[in-house]
């Protein structure tokens, strides 16, 4: 039993660390703005909590997993929203994507 | 092994972010890597097991100083200024003053060794009567609150300090029509 | 500009209770595990510049009054030397705990709390004193 809770949460860390390291890659390889900011969304949500997420499952049930599991939610709950705010600002300061239509204001 | 990469992986990128503030010119680069800076050394303070040094340093350096240099960048150009003239004093220091700093350093006793004098005198009483004499099981708190309690009032009056030097100087007062002379000239 | 978006303004109200929250549970756990008055000012600090951020600066100056701001400034430096005044009241030295109870280890716990009070006072409106000094003097 504990064999599989361990070779899940290896799995779930080395999952989140392979989002961290796409994520990073990608904020500095992709064109634009726009788009280095889908990285940095992927990274922060998807990444963090797996590792998070393997994290839990070593800690067994305690109060360390509650925590866990709240800082997972939090993150989930922040981070898209900075991305978020971090466009709408771009936007409004008239950065136009790479691939903008012509008629894309 | 473990230990000695992780300290030289943090070392390399505290330096290299660094030299990135030194020679970058664009102000908002510099003030996202210093926040990157508060951020790598609140890891290395909690590799050294520095528990509240380093929820002190992620809150204060990354949190409240970035949000408040960006605000000051606000106010101020994006671009710093290149000088008119360059000149090799200051750099002279920094290196002759660097260099002292590590021949200084080579020569301390090893990190956490228990014989060496400054943890012989006051800190295994410290460290041994906590829970006895004051009820609190964090050291830190109680050092910092009761065994040193005349430190922590004077931390607290320069903050106090700085915050009503921000008032005097940067608060807008609106100028009343009627009186002329006002006690601070605005 | 943020102020009429609809995702920041329901996260962000969301959130604020939260951080608050915290802040409070890192001043009072501050004496089990880390934590303590400077490390709460700077998160409650960091809910009003929050609030500033996303609902405009003259909301924040409604719900958080400059005037409050400098009243709170001196209070903190108040309340821990007035602890220290308490001590010599009581009969012992400035800043001595044992004496301000019976117990004197209940004393220490009684006096450690009123001085992170303080400190949690001063650093808090301090941050929000800098930000509201630097974002109302805009371009």
């Amino acid at each position: 039993m504990s064999l599989i809770v361990d070779t899940a949460s290896w799995l779930l860390i080395l999952a989140g660390g392979f989002f961290c390291i796409a994520g990073a890659f990608g904020i500095l390889r992709f064109p634009d703005l726009y788009t280095r900011m889908h990285a940095a969304g992927v990274l922060d949500p998807f990444g963090v909590s797996l590792i998070l997420a393997g994290l839990m499952l070593q800690a067994g049930l305690t109060l360390v997993t509650v925590k866990l599991a709240i800082l997972i939610l939090f993150l989930g709950l922040t981070s898209p929203v900075a991305c978020h705010a971090l466009g709408r600002a771009a936007r409004h300061r008239r950065l136009k994507p790479l691939l903008a239509a012509k008629e894309d204001r | 092994m473990i230990d000695a990469l992780i300290y030289g992986a943090l070392i390399l990128l505290l330096i290299a972010t660094a030299i990135g503030m030194a020679r970058t010119r664009s102000l908002f680069a510099v003030v996202a890597l210093g926040g990157i800076y508060s951020f790598l050394m609140a890891l290395a303070l909690l590799v050294l097991d520095a528990v509240d040094v380093s929820m002190t340093e992620a809150s204060v350096g990354a949190g409240i100083s970035t949000v408040l240099l960006l605000g000051t960048l606000y106010l101020t150009r994006l671009h710093e200024t290149l000088p008119i003239r360059l000149s090799p004093a200051p750099l002279a220091m920094s290196v002759i003053t660097g260099l002292a700093l590590l021949y200084g350093v080579v020569h301390l006793p090893p990190f956490g060794d228990p014989s060496t004098p400054m943890h012989r005198h006051v800190a295994p009483r410290y460290l041994e009567d906590v829970v006895r004499e004051t009820g609190v099981p964090n050291a830190v708190t109680a050092v910092l609150a009761s065994y040193r309690g005349y430190d922590t009032l004077g931390e607290t009056t320069v903050i106090f300090t700085a915050g009503i030097g921000v008032l005097l100087l940067l608060r807008r007062r609106r100028r009343q029509p009627s009186d002329g002379k006002d006690k601070a000239g605005r | 500009m943020m102020h009429r978006e609809a995702i920041p303004r329901v996260v962000v109200k969301l959130l604020i209770p939260f951080l608050l929250l915290y802040a409070l549970y890192v001043q009072f756990h501050g004496e089990l595990g880390p934590g303590g008055g400077f490390q709460a000012g700077v998160i409650v600090a960091t809910a009003v510049i929050l609030y500033g951020l996303i609902f405009g600066l003259a909301e924040a100056k409604r719900i958080v009054p400059p005037r409050l701001i400098e009243v709170l400034v001196p209070l903190g430096v108040v309340i821990y030397a007035g602890v220290g005044f308490a001590g010599l009241l009581a009969g012992g030295n400035y800043l001595d705990y044992f004496v301000l109870d019976p117990d004197p280890v209940h004393g220490q716990e009684r006096g450690i709390f009123w001085v992170e009070v303080g400190v949690l006072v001063t650093v808090s409106s301090t941050m929000t004193a800098i930000y509201y000094a630097f974002s109302g003097r805009g371009r």
